[in-house]
């Protein structure tokens, strides 16, 4: 085991401090905003459009999915579209981190094999990046909401807390799926499987509400997994603020704060403990 | 331990060879996770200790895959060891190789704040270091250019430029002064002194007798990953050359 003692108290250089994992990758913050400036601007290299792409992106969704729900299949919501996007951008941000995010390992190996760092620093600057893309793609939601008329209310600032808890709880996926790509490549399709099918199990294009009363079994189960899906409580925490003008109930924001602090817990316990071992499978 | 400080004690580092390479699932589950039974271990490096101090100058010599890179990864806390234990203390450079994590699309400038965050400095430190950096790789003129358009020797200058400045306890050089003309060789090899004096232990990896002589005392001689010498320079090349020309008496140590 590499161990590294305290350094002397006026050392100004970086130590390595074993031990204490949480405090080494704070110590390494500056390379997490380092790396996220880094991804957006190959991103967005050579693209004439640049960071508008983020915020075109979800308006041309949105145009496409409104005409499905809301002309063909004539959805009984009011401004449909904001409906769509309160639901559909949180849940992009979560999908595409994730399938960036466990990537993120393999793709930083050079890296890993000639310097000693945190490993966790790759996963979350995928997330780190793809939030700031999420929150620049409220910007022309917010420019919809205010020519469809959709109300703005004091419940707004509540979007924000909402950011907060939905990217602690796609840090602590993000950081599981990474590690465990690593040791099975197929990990990735299996994401992209579950992720489609979470999709429609996960109260996106519809609401819990909206939901009817069938007394068939496989209704029933649904319900239940519904019930058990941790992307169900996350996904009021912005769409309530947005598109129903309230807070979300507070047992809901109790229960998508708790599930996504033990998910971050449990996801960088895990990753902590099998990143020395990357090395070996890269 | 005192800073500046190795110790390493019965170290090992294993790779497990598989001799089919199971990355699927699929492939897991259908072998019923055989490959996990039957993997072969080899070990990379094995039964090494050595204790550097403080201020120390060591050469790391071997032929290639005698296990001495890995054996600098463990110093510098890349890989664990497998058995035993590697102590280091004291501020260590962790990167087993200069300008590591270069990025060719970005400048100059941009490359010393990335590198300076990958070992761990904020911007402001390095903003702080900046100038000095610049100065000593002689690359002011460059420093806003694309690094994609460096030489190598422009390329190891800044690398070297960028080590020598995060006040090291213990410094790793891996073969650096290779490159670069024979002036700014001279500029390194007179900044290592600089540290010797300075009292910072210096791990140097090279397959020139004559750069590790002028830097260093002491030499550790690695064979089929055992500590095959440990002691004066000038004695551990003879036995390098000896192990080079095999054939190889099993591994043994011996101590100078």
């Amino acid at each position: 085991m590499t161990e590294v003692a305290e350094r002397a108290p006026a050392a100004p250089a970086p130590t390595p401090a074993r031990g204490s994992a949480l405090a080494e990758l704070l110590r390494y913050r500056q390379l997490v905003a380092v790396l996220v400036v880094r991804e957006l601007k190959v991103r967005y290299k050579r693209s004439v459009l640049g960071l508008l792409w983020t915020m075109l992106n979800p308006l041309l969704l949105m145009v496409v999915y409104t005409v499905v729900f809301a002309t063909i299949m004539r959805s009984p919501q009011r401004n449909f579209a904001i409906f769509l996007l309160s639901g559909l951008l949180p849940w992009l941000f979560f999908s595409t981190s994730v399938l960036q995010g466990l990537n993120s390992i393999l793709a930083n190996q050079e890296l890993i094999r000639k310097v000693r760092l945190p490993q966790a620093v790759f996963p979350l600057s995928v997330v780190g990046s793809n939030l700031v893309n999420f929150v620049l793609s409220l910007l022309p939601m917010l420019l919809l909401m205010a020519v469809l008329r959709q109300p703005f209310t004091p419940a707004l600032l509540f979007v924000p807390a909402g950011l907060l808890i939905l990217a602690v709880f796609t840090s602590g996926v993000t950081l599981l799926f990474s590690t465990f790509t690593v040791f099975f490549r197929d990990v990735r399709h299996l994401a992209e499987v579950l992720l489609q099918m979470l999709l429609y199990l996960s109260p996106v294009f519809y609401d819990l509400q909206m939901l009817g009363q069938h007394e068939a079994w496989w209704f029933r189960a649904f319900r239940v997994f519904l019930r058990a899906n941790p992307v169900t409580y996350l996904l009021p925490l912005i769409r309530d603020p947005v598109y129903y003008g309230r807070l979300p109930p507070i047992s809901a924001v109790g229960i998508a704060s708790l599930e996504s602090a033990l998910t971050l817990a449990i996801g960088f316990a895990i990753f902590h403990r099998l990143s020395p071992r990357h090395i070996h499978y890269l | 331990m005192r800073n500046g400080e190795i110790r390493i004690r019965d170290a090992g580092v294993s790779y497990r060879l598989y001799r089919e390479k199971v990355t699927t699932l699929k492939e897991a589950v259908v072998n019923r996770f055989r490959h996990l039974r039957t993997a072969e271990v080899f070990w990379a490096l094995r039964h090494v200790s050595l204790t550097i101090e403080p201020g120390e100058t060591i050469a790391l010599v071997g032929h290639n895959g005698s296990g001495k890179s890995t054996l600098l990864k463990t110093i510098a806390g890349v890989l664990q060891p497998s058995e035993g234990e590697v102590l280091v203390q004291g501020r260590i450079s962790p990167m087993i190789e200069l300008g590591a994590g270069f990025d060719a699309e970005l400048s100059g400038r941009d490359n010393i704040y990335l590198n300076g965050a990958l070992l761990g400095f904020s911007r402001k430190q390095m903003e702080a270091k900046f100038d000095r950096i610049v100065a000593f790789s002689e690359l002011a003129d460059f420093i806003d250019m694309p690094i994609k358009n460096y030489s190598s020797g422009m390329y190891a200058r800044l690398g070297f430029a960028i080590a020598q400045d995060v006040e090291p306890e213990i410094l790793i050089v891996d073969e650096v002064l290779a490159v670069g003309d024979e002036r700014f060789q001279e500029k390194c090899k007179a900044r290592i002194r600089d540290f010797r004096t300075a009292g910072v232990t210096f791990c140097f990896v090279s397959h020139s007798f004559d750069a590790a002589r002028e830097l260093c005392s002491r030499s550790a001689v690695l064979h089929h990953g055992r500590l095959a010498f440990d002691g004066p320079i000038e004695q551990g090349w003879q036995r390098y050359r000896e192990l080079e020309r095999g054939p190889v008496p099993g591994p043994q140590i011996e101590t100078g």
